[in-house]
C-alpha cells in the first residue's frame, strides 16, 4: 500500500515532483560545479602563474658567491660549472611531477664582425625529453619567457633540427643592423661559428642586448663542452608556512617527523633541497620575486573561491529548503483528509519524507552530472583545460542534498501535523 | 480612487494573511538578490583587489636616464605625473662601487621605506636600515665577508675624477690613488631575494651622499603602479614625452604576466557569477511558482465571483512587485555585507561601494518575481473556475 501510494503520488503529481526534482538538481549542480572548481583552482592558477617564469635558480656552488657579482666582463675565469649530463636528473626528484619546466644556461662572450663584444647565451628553446617514467616534456625558453615579444621571425624550434641558429635581442639588432635570416659570424673564445638569425625578440629587460643560441653552439664558442652555468626551474609549489621557513634556514634544525613532512610537501625550499641532492655541487635558491608572490596570490584566489562557493552553497541549500517547505505546505488538504480517515502522524511523516527523498535522489543525481558539465565548461573557457574531478565532491554533495532536503521538510511537516483535519477540510 | 484603495488593500491583506508562505517567498527572493549583489560587487572589485596583490611581484615600471644620470628633481617631477591613488611605491636607486676590505662591492643608495613597497618580496633577516649609518647587505656579500646583523664594516669610496659611469666596473676603484672617503656602517639586516640583489649592499641616500661627497643623482627608479597595462602605457608615454632626461619603461615580465593571469581570474569569477546567478534565479522562480500555484482555488473563486482575468493578473503582479522590491532591498544589503566580509577576509581591505547596484538588484528581483508569478497565474486563469473549485 505504502509503495503504491508513493508510486501514485509520482504519477499523479508528476508536475509538482518534477519541479522539486528540478530545483534540487539545480542546487546539486551548483554545489558540484563550485566544489570541483574550488578544489582545482589552486592547480590551475598555479599553472597560470608560471607565466612569471622560473621560481628556482640553480647555480654551481663555488660560483654562487662570485658569478653574478662579476658577470660583467670576466667570463670563464671562475671555473665553476654544472654538468649538462646531469640535467635529466631534475625530473627524477621526489617532486619531479611538480617540475613543469626548466632550462639550462651557458653564457659566453663573442666578438661580432665589427669588433664589438656581445654576450651569447646557450639554452633550450623547446627541448624535447623522453623521461625514464615514460613521460614526455618540452622544456625551454619558449615557455619560460612567455612575456617575450618576437618582433620579427620566430622562436628557435629544436624539433626541426634548427642548428647554427640564433635569436637576437631587439636593442642589439637595432644597434648592429641585424635582421631575420642574416648570417652572423661569432668569434668565440675557443672557436668561430656562423649562425643564422631566425628571430628577434623584445624582452623589455637587459636580455635585449644578448644573443640566444642552442646550448651546443654556446659550448663550442666558449670551449665549454658539456658544461652549463645555471639552470632555471619552474615548479608548482605550495605556499610557505612556518615549517617551510624554518627548514629554508636550516633543514638540520628539524626533527625527524618535521623533516619528513617538509621533504614530502612541495615547498619551494624542499624542491630546492632535492635539486641540490641530484645535481653535483649545486646551490638551488628560490627566486623570491616569483616564489613568494605566487604563494600570496594562490592563497588569495583560493580563499576567494572558497567564500564564493560557501555563498552559492548556502544559496542552493536555502533555495531547495524553501521549495520543499512550500510544496509540502501546499498539501495541507490532502494531509487533512488522511488524518480524518485515521492516518497516524508517523505514517504521514514517513510518506511525505519518502516522496521527497525519492525526488531528491533523482534530482541530486541529475544535478551532479550537470554540475560536472558546468565545471568543465568553466575549466575549458577560462583555463583551456579540463577541471580534475575530485572524489571528495561526491560525498559532500550527497550529504548536502540529503540534509538540506530533510531540513526543508521538517518545519512543513511539523506544521501539517498540528493541523486539525476538520479546519483544513473546511478550507480555512 | 476607491478602486486603487481596494487594490492596495487586497495586495497588503493577501501578503499579511498568508504570512508563512510569504516569508518563504520573501526568503527565496532575498537569497537570489543577495547572491546577485554580492557576486557582482566581488566581480567588479576583483581586478582592483587582485591587482593590488599582484604588486607583490614588484616594480612594473622603471625610469632610466635618457643620458647618463637623472637628477633628483626630474625623478620627482616624473613621479608626480602618476596619479597618487595608483602609485604603490617609487624607489629611486643610485649605484656606486664601494670597497669593503679592499674588495669592490656594488652599493645601492635608495629610499628604503619605498623599497619595502616596491619590492615586498625581499626577505630581510634582521631589520631594515632605520637610521643613519645603517646598512643592509645581500646574502652573498654577507657570506663573502662573514658578516651578521649587528656587525660593523667600513666602506671606502674612491672619488672618480674622470666622470663616474653608471654601470659599475668592479675594478674601477683599485687603480685610483686619490685619497679615499671612509664611512663606518652597522649591518642592520641580511637580504635574501634569490636574485642579483644579494650581491649588493643597500644604504640610505643621505649616507651615500656623505660617503661620496656628491649630491644625489639617480641611475634608475623602480615604480610599482597599480593600473592596467593600457593605463601603464599611457603613463609611460606621458613621462617619456613630458619629463626631460627620464625614459620610462615597462617591466614586461611583470606587466605582461599580470595581464594574462588577471584576465583569467576575472573570467573565472565572471563565469562563476553567471552560473551561480542563473541557477539561483531559476531556484527563486520555482519557489515563487510553487507558492502561487497553491492559490489556484482562490483564483477560481474570484473568477466565479466575476473578476476579469486581467484584474487577477494585476493583483498577483502587485504582490509580486512588493515581494520583489522588499526581497531585493534585503538582498542588496545582505549581498553588500557578504562582499565586504569577503573583501576584508581575503584582501584585508574594504570594498568599493557601487550605488547603482542596489536599484539594479531590486529591479532584477522584481522582474524575476513577476515573471515567476505570471506563469502559474496565467495557467490558473485559463482554467474553468468550476473545475478549479471542484478541486480537479
Amino acid at each position: 500500500m505504502f509503495i503504491r501510494m508513493i508510486a501514485k503520488a509520482f504519477v499523479r503529481q508528476w508536475k509538482k515532483m518534477a519541479m522539486i526534482a528540478f530545483t534540487i538538481a539545480l542546487g546539486a549542480s551548483l554545489a558540484t560545479a563550485m566544489l570541483s572548481v574550488m578544489m582545482d583552482v589552486g592547480d590551475k592558477i598555479n599553472q597560470e602563474l608560471k607565466a612569471y617564469g622560473a621560481n628556482i635558480n640553480v647555480v654551481p656552488k663555488g660560483n654562487s658567491v662570485i658569478s653574478e657579482l662579476y658577470d660583467v666582463g670576466d667570463e670563464n675565469v671562475t671555473g665553476a660549472y654544472l654538468n649538462e649530463s646531469e640535467l635529466g636528473k631534475i625530473k627524477t626528484i621526489f617532486w619531479a611531477f611538480n617540475i613543469v619546466d626548466y632550462a639550462p644556461f651557458i653564457t659566453t662572450e663573442a666578438v661580432l664582425e665589427d669588433g664589438s663584444f656581445v654576450e651569447v647565451t646557450g639554452t633550450w628553446f623547446n627541448h624535447h625529453m623522453e623521461l625514464p617514467t615514460g613521460e614526455q616534456l618540452d622544456a625551454g625558453l619558449n615557455s619560460l619567457r612567455s612575456w617575450w615579444d618576437i618582433t620579427s621571425g620566430r622562436w628557435i624550434d629544436e624539433q626541426t633540427n634548427d642548428k647554427s641558429v640564433a635569436m637576437v635581442g631587439s636593442t642589439l639588432a637595432k644597434k648592429e643592423g641585424i635582421s631575420v635570416n642574416d648570417d652572423i659570424t661569432l668569434k668565440g673564445i675557443a672557436s668561430d661559428v656562423t649562425v643564422k638569425v631566425v628571430g628577434i625578440y623584445d624582452s623589455g629587460g637587459e636580455e635585449d642586448d644578448y644573443i640566444y643560441v642552442p646550448v651546443d653552439i654556446a659550448q663550442l664558442l666558449g670551449g665549454l663542452d658539456g658544461k652549463i652555468d645555471s639552470i632555471e626551474v619552474s615548479a608548482l609549489t605550495t605556499p610557505d608556512n612556518e615549517l617551510a621557513q624554518k627548514a629554508a634556514r636550516d633543514p638540520g634544525s628539524l626533527s625527524v617527523s618535521q623533516y619528513e613532512t617538509w621533504y614530502c610537501t612541495a615547498y619551494v625550499s624542499s624542491i630546492c633541497y632535492q635539486i641540490e641532492e641530484v645535481i653535483t655541487d649545486s646551490v638551488a635558491s628560490a627566486v623570491r620575486q616569483v616564489a613568494s608572490s605566487e604563494g600570496t596570490i594562490l592563497e588569495k584566489t583560493q580563499l576567494l573561491m572558497i567564500l564564493i562557493t560557501i555563498l552559492s552553497m548556502i544559496g542552493a541549500a536555502l533555495g531547495i529548503c524553501n521549495l520543499v517547505t512550500a510544496s509540502v505546505m501546499e498539501r495541507s488538504q490532502e494531509i487533512g483528509l488522511m488524518k480524518a480517515i485515521g492516518a497516524h502522524n508517523g505514517a504521514i511523516t514517513g510518506l511525505v519524507i519518502t516522496e521527497i527523498m525519492c525526488t531528491a535522489v533523482i534530482g541530486g543525481i541529475a544535478g551532479f552530472f550537470a554540475g560536472l558539465g558546468f565545471a568543465q565548461i568553466i575549466g575549458h573557457t577560462v583555463f583551456d583545460s579540463a577541471i580534475n574531478m575530485r572524489p571528495m565532491v561526491i560525498p559532500v554533495v550527497t550529504v548536502l542534498v540529503f540534509i538540506v532536503t530533510l531540513t526543508g521538510c521538517i518545519p512543513a511537516i511539523r506544521m501539517l501535523l498540528n493541523l486539525h483535519p476538520t479546519e483544513v477540510l473546511h478550507g480555512r | 480612487m476607491k478602486k486603487r484603495q481596494m487594490y492596495i488593500r487586497m495586495v497588503t491583506a493577501s501578503l499579511l494573511r498568508r504570512r508563512s508562505r510569504m516569508v518563504i517567498a520573501l526568503l527565496a527572493i532575498a537569497i537570489g538578490a543577495t547572491i546577485l549583489s554580492g557576486l557582482v560587487t566581488i566581480y567588479v572589485d576583483v581586478p582592483r583587489q587582485m591587482g593590488a596583490q599582484f604588486r607583490n611581484y614588484g616594480a612594473n615600471m622603471i625610469f632610466t636616464a635618457t643620458e647618463d644620470v637623472m637628477s633628483a628633481e626630474s625623478v620627482e617631477s616624473a613621479i608626480s605625473v602618476i596619479p597618487e591613488s595608483e602609485l604603490v611605491g617609487a624607489a629611486p636607486y643610485r649605484y656606486e662601487t664601494v670597497r669593503i676590505n679592499d674588495i669592490a662591492v656594488m652599493a645601492a643608495a635608495t629610499r628604503l621605506d619605498e623599497v619595502q613597497k616596491t619590492s615586498p618580496f625581499w626577505d630581510v633577516s634582521g631589520d631594515w636600515p632605520a637610521g643613519p649609518g645603517d646598512i643592509m647587505i645581500g646574502k652573498t656579500v654577507a657570506q663573502t665577508y662573514n658578516l651578521k646583523a649587528g656587525s660593523r664594516l667600513t666602506c671606502t669610496y674612491a672619488p672618480v675624477s674622470e666622470g663616474s659611469s653608471d654601470t659599475a666596473d668592479p675594478e674601477a676603484g683599485e687603480e685610483d690613488i686619490v685619497p679615499d672617503n671612509y664611512k663606518d656602517f652597522t649591518v642592520s639586516g641580511i637580504l635574501d631575494t634569490g636574485g642579483n640583489e644579494e650581491d649588493y649592499v643597500y644604504m640610505s641616500i643621505e649616507d651615500m651622499e656623505e660617503l661620496t661627497g656628491e649630491p644625489a643623482t639617480y641611475d634608475v627608479c623602480e615604480l610599482s603602479i597599480s593600473a592596467t597595462s593600457d593605463e601603464l602605457n599611457i603613463i609611460k608615454d606621458e613621462i617619456t614625452d613630458s619629463v626631460e632626461g627620464v625614459t620610462a619603461r615597462l617591466v614586461k615580465k611583470v606587466t605582461e604576466s599580470e595581464t594574462t593571469v588577471l584576465s583569467k581570474l576575472q573570467a573565472l569569477v565572471l563565469l562563476v557569477t553567471v552560473v551561480v546567478l542563473a541557477l539561483t534565479m531559476i531556484c527563486v522562480a520555482t519557489t515563487m511558482t510553487a507558492v502561487v500555484a497553491e492559490r489556484r482555488k482562490e483564483i477560481g473563486l474570484r473568477k466565479a465571483l466575476g473578476a476579469s482575468d486581467s484584474s487577477i493578473v494585476y493583483e498577483f503582479m502587485g504582490e509580486g512587485i512588493v515581494l520583489g522590491a522588499v526581497g531585493g532591498l534585503l538582498g542588496a544589503i545582505l549581498g553588500f555585507i557578504f562582499a565586504q566580509a569577503v573583501s576584508v577576509n581575503v584582501f584585508n581591505s574594504s570594498i568599493t561601494i557601487m550605488p547603482l547596484l542596489t536599484p539594479v538588484t531590486i529591479i532584477v528581483s522584481v522582474i524575476v518575481t513577476a515573471i515567476a508569478c505570471l506563469i502559474p497565474v496565467r495557467s490558473a486563469t485559463d482554467v474553468d473556475p468550476a473545475l478549479v473549485l471542484k478541486g480537479e
